[in-house]
This record gives structure tokens, sequence and C-alpha cells, in this order.
């Protein structure tokens, strides 16, 4: 915990803890949380991430909920149904999610689309994008009017991020373009509850058909393929790509880097395209519960157990809640007769400046919180998503794209979607894929796939003859007995009905 | 004294005694920290290779995992292709790396003992052997700014001799991703590696070439006939030691400079086991494979040494 920051300090002040806290740099989570299996050495709190499975399976978490009943914020904080999607299979749960919705989505921030940059649907006059076809058509006439920044350097129409795990932004596509929500994995039709494999559907093809005729075009990133997430980042922060499919925070990083630049005609703005006009789109949803095993958990290095779970207790208080979001009453935010929160335009700047942010505002990021509301249930959680803040903070050329749109905030340029967990307890089907390990066939199978399509889909992009390219990636997909992980999937989605519904749908 | 066929003489060994033992007792007493950290850092941790034949969870430990034999060697060699292509790139990795380096290095050596003034030479060996310094990650940052598609100094190059049109992202290329590691290395490491034929370049006695240069040698001539031959036990000694290296093909720079698609050939055992073992956490596979890497190891040195020895060179023991 840095001791020179403002927020950080009244926490502590307020709840007599402080916590230290570390992030990964340049090592990926499997091999950090496999380091610390192997040497059994943990943190004291720890936010596994995907690797949280193996992490309860190596025995380095301590049953939650046998000590909670003390600590009242917390054992309420996790939604029943959330709770039964946590529990493990010894009947205990080990972790509790790091966000938990409170009342109502706000949410303002769009997840994964293809974003593309404000001014170039300006010099096109805002038109109606529905397509993949329509988004290359634009890139296209755009470039060859503008092909380079203002300094000379040439622009980037397109590119594709498909490194290591984030190679998402390559592969998963499909499953959008066909009009489904992110399953992650694989596409669940919401009415047979069968498992449907998009990496081989005709969309896919069409899809990849497109990328391939574009990168022959010159409109793809020639280096996109070898491309690691940090030069990728990089490459964004220039400006000079145009546009992309990628998940808003994962680049959000590099478009924070281009509005300090003053490049904020550069920013992004989310389309949610399909592979033919006209079709219904899912690529924001929002849901009440997630299947997944994935949240902070209190390892069996931690000599303060006790001290543990008071932290976390402490911090889903209201009022810290509100400290950690907004900041200080009066000095961050200023509240009206009516109790809604509201800031200046000095708050909102001083807020944005990083210098201020290290120094007063607390980015304490190990912990559990509130999203949607605030817990005074008027507002929102976070400034960033009370409506009438969050268009204050967009930059002017992204206010009138989104005005031209008709939109107030990056989920209203997409179709919003509510999928409710007690309907379809499956979504999202990527908090299961996520756990796989070469332990079982279908996870053996999901590894020999993912290297697999990370050596392919490349392929198939840059190919100079896509027909023989597709051919062979299909061959090669097929070797990899994809079915073994399908199988598991399936059971999966079952196993999920079963625990909302009761019902089992597996026939076994 | 005695004296073998070869007429090589060797000490005969002395028995130990006590009383040797009590003449030499610093000596003992100054070896033994190393000898217990040895130990401890290199002969302790092999227990671990236990894992390699049990179904390894962390949860039940060495102690309470089940035994399942040899199945993960299994695994390994029947029926997957992904540890042969592995095993296939380490090696060739290695010998590519191995040949290269070596005539490099014994190529510099004799160009930097050719150059007659003494300041020329001493910055030219000192800036040589700078890049040796340098940590991987820094080396495959060079490298990859050098082959970059945008501004890198190769395509820029070619494309204004015209030997290509269009400059081209080499890092695609599964071809030449061996050579590409190949050259970072030659990099990276020629001049440190010639420090060592340098010096026994200059352990060759001066009278010989001065001999031969009267005699009418060339300077080609000279390193022909004179210094090769001078250096070669020293040649044999580095090649034996670095055989038994063989499947050390190297981790980062593979790492570092890997991309998805040249995966299947830049892939060394190393990256594998971190893979399986950590990432996957399938610690008993990467056990068998680490362990399956280190006694081919132990067998190529005792080849190499073996060989050495029938045939009369110098040799490691």
């Amino acid at each position: 915990m840095n001791a020179d920051n403002d927020i950080q300090q009244m926490i502590a002040e307020k709840i007599g803890a402080i916590c230290r806290e570390t992030h990964l740099t340049g090592q990926t989570q499997p091999e950090a949380v496999g380091m610390m299996i192997a040497s059994g050495d943990y943190p004291d709190i720890i936010a596994g991430g995907n690797s949280t499975k193996q992490l309860i399976e190596a025995g380095a978490l301590i049953p939650l909920d046998e000590y909670w009943d003390d600590y009242p914020n917390l054992k309420n904080f996790t939604p029943d149904v959330q709770k039964e999607f946590l529990r493990q299979p010894d009947g205990h749960i080990y972790v509790f999610p790091q966000g938990e919705l409170y009342k109502k989505d706000m949410t303002v921030n769009a997840a994964e689309a293809f974003w593309i940059q404000a001014k170039v649907l300006e010099w096109d006059n805002y038109p109606e994008i529905e397509t993949l076809d329509q988004l290359f058509d634009l890139l296209e006439r755009y470039t060859k009017e503008n092909p380079t920044l203002e300094d000379g350097t040439s622009v980037i129409p397109y590119t594709i991020l498909c490194y290591d795990w984030y190679y998402f932004c390559l592969e998963n596509p499909p499953q959008f373009l066909d009009g489904y929500p992110n399953d992650g994995c694989c596409i669940v039709d919401p009415d047979t509850h069968k498992v449907i494999d998009y990496n081989t559907t005709p969309t896919a093809e069409r899809y990849f058909r497109i990328l391939n005729e574009q990168y022959n075009k010159g409109m793809i990133d020639s280096e996109f393929m070898t491309m690691s997430r940090d030069e990728y980042i990089q490459k964004l922060s220039t400006g000079r790509v145009l546009a992309m499919c990628d998940q808003y925070w994962n680049f959000s990083d590099a478009e924070k880097a281009m509005i300090s630049a003053g490049m904020t005609g550069n920013c992004y703005v989310p389309l949610g395209l399909t592979i033919d006009p006209g079709m219904s789109e899912q690529y924001f949803t929002s849901t009440n519960a997630l299947s997944s095993v994935d949240g902070i958990g209190i390892t069996t290095s931690c000599k303060d157990i006790d001290g543990a779970l008071q932290y976390l207790n402490d911090m889903l208080d209201p009022d810290i809640q509100t400290l950690l979001q907004w900041g200080v009453e009066g000095v961050d935010y200023l509240v009206d007769d009516e109790g809604m929160f509201y800031r200046t335009d000095e708050m909102r700047e001083k807020a944005m400046d990083p210098a201020y942010k290290t120094s007063h505002l607390c980015s304490l990021q190990l912990r559990c919180g509130y999203f949607g509301m605030n817990l005074d249930g008027k507002n929102a959680a976070m400034p960033s998503e009370q409506p009438s803040e969050f268009f204050e903070t967009l930059q002017p050329e992204v206010q009138r794209a989104f005005e031209a749109y008709g939109a107030k905030t990056y989920p209203d340029m997409l179709d919003y979607t509510f999928i409710d967990a007690t309907e379809a307890p499956w979504y999202p089907m990527w908090t299961f894929a996520n756990g796989f390990s070469t332990s079982t066939e279908g996870g053996m199978a999901w590894k020999r796939v993912a290297d697999m399509k990370h050596e392919y889909l490349p392929q198939v992009v840059i190919a100079k003859d896509f027909d023989s390219a597709w051919a062979e990636y299909l061959e090669k997909y097929n070797e990899c007995n994809p079915q073994a992980y399908l199988d598991e999937l399936q059971q999966e989605v079952y196993r999920r009905i079963k625990i909302v519904t009761g019902v089992d749908e597996s026939g076994n | 004294m005695k004296r073998k066929k070869s007429g090589q003489v060797l000490a005969v060994r002395r028995k130990v005694s006590w009383k040797l033992i009590k003449r030499q007792r610093e000596l003992i007493i100054l070896m033994v920290p190393f000898v217990i950290y040895t130990f401890i850092f290199n002969y302790a941790p092999l227990f671990g290779w236990v894992m390699a034949f049990q179904n390894y969870s962390p949860v039940k430990g060495i102690l309470g995992s089940k035994w399942i034999g040899l199945d993960k060697f299994k695994f390994l060699f029947v029926g997957n292709n992904e540890f042969l292509k592995v095993l296939r790139n380490t090696i060739c990795m290695s010998v590519i790396n191995l040949a290269l380096s070596t005539f490099c290095a014994i190529a510099f050596a004799l160009l930097i003992n050719e150059m007659i003034h003494r300041t020329p030479k001493r910055i030219v060996q000192t800036i040589s052997y700078l890049p040796h310094f340098l940590s991987w990650i820094v080396v495959c940052g060079i490298v990859k700014e050098v082959l970059s598609v945008e501004n890198g100094v190769v395509n820029e190059l070619l494309v204004f001799l015209h030997i290509i049109k269009e400059p081209v992202n080499w890092f695609t290329k599964p071809k030449l991703f061996w050579w590409i590691t190949a050259f970072a290395n030659v990099w990276k490491e020629t001049g440190w590696n010639s420090i060592i034929y340098l010096s026994a370049i200059t352990a060759i006695n001066p009278e010989l070439c001065e001999a031969a240069e009267i005699d009418g040698a060339g300077r080609l001539r000279r390193i022909w006939h004179i210094i090769l031959p001078g250096i070669k036990p020293t040649i044999i000694i580095l090649l034996i030691m670095s055989i038994g290296g063989i499947l050390n093909a190297g981790f980062e720079m593979q790492y570092l400079l890997s991309n998805s698609l040249v995966q299947d050939v830049s892939r060394t055992v190393d990256i594998y086991v971190l893979n399986y073992g950590i990432s996957q956490n399938d610690f008993s596979l990467g056990t068998a494979a680490g362990m399956f890497k280190s006694v081919v190891s132990i067998v190529l040195i005792f080849l190499a040494n073996a060989t050495a020895k029938a045939v009369g060179e110098e040799r490691l023991f």
C-alpha cells in the first residue's frame, strides 16, 4: 500500500488494516500460480483469476464458509444462486467474487466488440455499420484518403491481437457475428441447450475469408501475428490503428495514453457487427450470477485469517465503498438536495490526472466490491457509471459520435441483453473452459486445439490461397479430437442447469 | 610412473591414507562447504524426480501421490508428436548453434590474433564481448527491432539493394527461426567464446610461426598448419563439454522470440517443461520431460568422452 495516498491512509485509519498489493509483472498468471503451488508459499490474500481452480485443488485456500458467520458484509455480499455456483464438490466455498451486482447494472463500458476510431466515423458522417464487410469498406475508403497521421506515420486500418491467451481477439468473433453472447469457448443453443462449436461454423469460414482478403489487400497489420500484447498496446497508443476487435478492458490503457497525448479523435467507439445485416447481436450482456470459480481467497499461508476476513469485510462497508469509488465528499464529489452525487469539471479533471490518482485516489484492487449501484440505492457505484457523469467524461469526438447514434454510454451503442442466471445458468461458459487442465481428456483436447489454433488461424489469415489454408486448418482441427472437450462443455451446461433448476437434462 | 601404449604419461594413483588426509586437512576443510552446497542444490533436488513416476498432486505430496510407473514417459513418446517435435527442435537448434558459434568464435580469434597493433586489437576485443553481458530480454528486443517489418535495418537494407520487393516479417517463417536464434546467439557470444581460443593461440610457441615465416609460409599457411593444430585440443575439449549440453538449447531466446506461427519449431524441452509442468500444473509430466533431458545429457557426455579417448585426443575425464 502506498503510504503517500490520502484515501488509502483514511481507510487504513478507519479499518485499522493495511493491504500490500502486488501485481504480476512479466510472468503469466498460470506460471505465477504454478510457481506458488510448487513452492507452497502464498500471499495472505490472493485473487487467482483463471488459476483459482488450481489453487483450490492444491489445497492452498481456506474454506470461507466455516468463518463467514462473523462477517455479515462478506456473507451477504454473494447472492445465493452465486454461492451454489461457487460451492466445490466437498461442499465448501473458497473464494468470493471480486465484484457483485447491486440492484441494477449501470455499466457504461462495453466489453468485447469491434472498435473503430471516432474520427473515422465522423469522416464518413456517422454511417450505419452492421456488418464486417461494411466496416472494412469504410476503413478502405478512409485509408485511401488519409493514409498517414499528422506526423507522417502510416495508419494501420485493422490489427488483430493474437498473443498468448489474448488471441480471443482473433478466434472468438464468429460467435458474436452469429448473434450469440460471449460464452467464449462455444455457442450454447438457448432452446435445445446443445453446445455448438464456433470454430468450424460457416460464419467462422466467412469471417476468416474476409480477414484473409483484407490482409492480402494490405488492410491488416502486417505484424499482427508476431506482436506481443505490450507491442499491441504500444501500437494502439500511437493512434495508428483505426479499428480492431477487442475487450474494452484490454485496450483501455492505450486509450488513456492517446487522451493524455491529445489524440482524442482517435478514441474508439464500439460496433456490434454481425455477419449479415439485420441480425440481432449480443455483444453487451449482463447477468446476475457467474458460474465461475474465480475470485478472492485467503490462503493457508495466512497467519491471521480473522484479520484478513475482517479486512475484506470492512472494505465492503457502505462508507468505504463510496470512499473507494467516489472519493472524499466535498473534495472529489458533491451531493445535491436529492442525494445524487455529482462532480464539477475541475473534480473530473483532477480524477483523470495520474499524479492525483496515485497521491489521492485509491486504486486498491485486492478486495471485494459492488458494481451497478451504490449501496445507497440512488447513485451508481462508480462515478464513471453515473449516467450524467459518464457522458461528460467522454472526449468531444466520442460524444459527437454517440449523439449521432443516439447513445449516452458505450453499451447504448450496442444492443443490451440481460441474461438471467435462472433461465440461462450456463452463461458464460468461458468460466468453465478457463479451468480446463490437461488431466482430463477434454482438457487435453482443449489445450491441443488452442495450440493448433494459435498456429493455424494466423496462417489462415495471411495465406495466399485461403481455401487450401482453411482446409488444412479444418483437418488439423479434427486431429485434435475436439469432440472430447465439446462433450465436457455439454456436460457442464447440463450440470449448471441442474444446479439452478434441479432438472437433469443430460440423460445419464 | 607408468607408460601407456599411447605414450601418455599418467600419474599413478596414490593410496588414500590417514596420513595423506591429515596432511591435506586444510584443503579438505576448504572443500567441505562446496561439497555441502553441491549436495543441497544439485543432488538433493533429484529426490523430486520420483514425481515423474507418480500422478503427483501438490495436496497429497510426494509421499501420498499415486504411483503410475512409466505412464508419463509413455505419454511423452508414444503417439505424442508434440514432444518428439520439441526434441527435434532442441537438438537441431543446439547443433546449428554449436557448429555456428564454434566456427565463428575460432574464426574471430584467428582474425584478432592477426592484428598487429595492440590498441585497436584491445578495442575490438572489448567491444566484441560486451554483448555477452546483456540479458537475453535486451538482446531479443534488439533482434526484433533489427528484423522488424517497419524500419527494421535488415528489411530496409534488402529493399534498398532490391533483393526483396517489400519488407518481410521474418518471424513468421518457420524455416528461418532456427537460424535467427543461431545468429542472435553468434552476435551475443562470439566475442566471449573467442577469448578461450585466443588464449590457446597465445600459448603456441611463437618460434614455430617465425620459423614457418622464414620458410616462406604465408598467413593462411601458418594458420592452417601451426595455429589450428595448436588449438585442436582446446577445440575438442570445448566440443565435448558442449555435447553434454546439447539438450540445453536454451529457453529465454526461444521463449522471447517465438510467436504462435512458429511455435512448432521454436519450442524447446525447457519451454515444454514450463508449459506442462508449471502452466498446466502437470508436475509429473514436466519432471519426466526434464529427467529425460538430464539422462540423455549424461549419456551424451560419456559417449563424447569415450570417442575422444578412442581417437587418442584430449578428454575431460
